[in-house]
């Protein structure tokens, strides 16, 4: 337990020592809102009809964003650097197993997703004037299942990629088409019904989806949480029965 | 009372034999050296001596333990460093040893360590500002931050310059000093001839030769070679007609000369005796790498790939 807490400290800290991921997290989400959602500060009229009318769609997206720009842009990265520079295969001559190292990545990954969560919706309930998450269970577990999803998603990557560098370039090229799909530039309410259908149970569709109904205060939908769940279970058995250590 | 016992170990990946038929034992507090061309199967020996890979066939005990049955007690009393790993770029010296010190049962003192491998002043640099020499002396702190009974250290200086690489020399005698049993693998054969009390000579994944350095070198008459310029007229047939003298040539007005131990002698004489003055005079020993050439039939290294390993 003491090797895991140590590593658990260190990987924090050079988290916060690169300043790139420190803005993935806090400052982005927060300047979306702010770009985006201070024109309507304080409203309480929904302004356009359609999923991008909707007050929760802006505080979610930009909290998936985070979530994901964690799980598919800094985690495989790291991880794919570790093995890269043989630092997992160093940590097999210790007593202390590099599984360990990869609990600990997605521990800080995943304290430091909560910690971009907190700070969104202190943003959006102070700079915007908007409510907090009315239905707060739900919301925490439309969070918690988005973030198992994502980050499965993440881990499979790592799993995957032959390099840090070709990690580097699967995570983007996945994270916009899933962008797309969960609506963030076209309305999903204007898409063709099967691509609409197609990004309601993506993975960053479903947690966008999920988080604002939890925030407007209704309940989330079963069936997307229940497709985040499985997608979360089935990328973390290929995660770790594909994952190579050198 | 060996500490290393390895018996025809066997490994091979795919259909490809890394390592055919290895035996040899290590005996506590000597620096024993693991010496072979790259790909000779070195690395794979040491990495089954570690537990990191299964053996497909042979045994390997490491103080009297099995090193993938016994790995977490194994782990505990031997310390590695291998050949090309890094840590995070902006992790720093102390928090690293930190880190791994938190890993082991007996812990060594983190500022004895430091000062005793010349990084006491880099203790709050981040490893990306650490220059060649350094990472490599962190590793080795790394490696000895748990009080290891055994250190095995691979390619320790590679990508060294010169004086990087005799400053690491003086530290792996120091380790030895310690008390600690160095396994040193290595493709350079200077760096065997001066730490090495024995080394096994391993080729084509077997062993070829187990023996000290001086020993090595005595199993081969390998011919040592005399280097002048002579200032006076020198007929070379004086010369070639000496008995200890085997062979004569001369590269621009350097005249070498190559025969058995007493070639030197013989030459000498031979010029004082004619009253030929001369200069630049040099004498070259026979080398491991000559011993290495006659025991295996190639050169340990080829020439273009000196100083770097694959």
């Amino acid at each position: 337990m003491n090797a895991l807490s140590k590593l658990v400290a260190v990987e924090a800290k050079l988290f916060l020592r690169e300043p790139v991921s420190l803005f993935f997290v806090f400052a982005l989400p927060l300047g979306l809102m702010l770009v985006f959602g201070l024109p309507q500060r304080g409203a309480t009229q929904e302004a356009t009809p359609g999923q991008h009318g909707e007050q929760t769609f802006l505080p979610s997206i930009a909290l998936s964003l985070t979530i994901g720009m964690l799980a598919l842009f800094t985690l495989p990265m790291a991880l794919g650097i570790y093995r890269e520079r043989k630092v997992l295969r160093r940590l097999a001559t210790t007593p202390v197993s590099p599984a360990l190292l990869l609990i600990a990545q997605v521990v800080v990954n995943l304290a430091m997703g909560v910690a971009g969560a907190v700070v969104t919706a202190v943003g959006v309930r102070f700079l915007l004037d908007q409510p907090a998450p009315a239905n707060l269970p739900g919301f925490v577990l439309a969070f918690l299942l988005g973030v198992a999803c994502l980050f499965a998603i993440g881990l499979l990557i790592a799993a995957l990629a032959p390099s840090a560098r070709s990690a580097q370039s699967i995570g983007p090229t996945l994270f916009f088409p899933l962008l797309f799909l969960a609506g963030a530039w076209l309305p999903r309410d204007q898409m063709p019904t099967v691509l609409a259908r197609i990004g309601e149970y993506s993975p960053l569709g479903a947690t966008v989806d999920t988080l604002s109904a939890a925030w407007a205060g209704q309940s989330p939908s079963v069936s997307q949480l229940l497709v985040l769940a499985g997608t979360a279970v089935l990328g973390c058995l290929l995660a770790t029965r594909l994952f190579r250590w050198e | 009372m060996p500490v290393i016992e390895v018996e025809h170990l066997h490994k091979r990946y795919g259909d490809k034999v890394a390592v055919d038929d290895v035996s040899f034992s290590v005996e506590q507090g000597e620096i024993f050296g693991v010496l072979g061309r790259n790909g000779a199967g070195k690395t794979t020996t040491v990495e089954c001596v570690q537990g990191l890979r299964r053996a497909d066939g042979g045994t390997v005990r490491v103080l009297g333990l099995d090193p993938i049955r016994d790995r977490t007690e194994v782990r505990q009393r031997v310390g590695a460093q291998l050949q090309e790993s890094q840590l995070p770029d902006k992790l720093r010296v102390r928090e690293a040893l930190d880190l791994y010190r938190s890993f082991y049962r007996n812990r060594a003192d983190i500022d004895e360590l430091l000062a005793d491998l010349g990084l006491a002043e880099q203790r709050n640099t981040a490893f990306h500002k650490l220059s060649g020499g350094q990472k490599q002396r962190l590793s080795v702190a790394l490696a000895l931050v748990g009080r290891p009974e055994i250190a095995i250290l691979d390619e320790l200086t590679t990508g060294l310059d010169p004086k990087g690489r005799r400053d690491t020399w003086d530290l792996v005698e120091r380790i030895r000093d310690r008390g600690v049993t160095v396994v040193l693998v290595t493709h350079f054969m200077a760096e065997a001839e001066r730490l090495c009390d024995r080394l096994a000579l391993i080729d084509a994944g077997r062993v070829v030769a187990i023996d000290t350095p001086a020993g090595l070198m005595s199993r081969v008459d390998a011919e040592h070679r005399v280097h002048f310029r002579p200032l006076d007229h020198l007929d070379d047939a004086l010369l070639s007609a000496l008995p200890e003298v085997s062979s004569v040539r001369r590269d621009g007005d350097e005249v070498t000369v190559t025969g058995p131990e007493e070639v030197l002698q013989a030459v000498l004489s031979a010029l004082t005796e004619r009253k030929i003055r001369y200069a630049g005079l040099r004498v070259e020993q026979p080398t491991l790498d000559d011993a290495f050439v006659s025991l295996t039939g190639h050169p340990a290294t080829p020439p273009a790939l000196d100083g770097r390993s694959s």
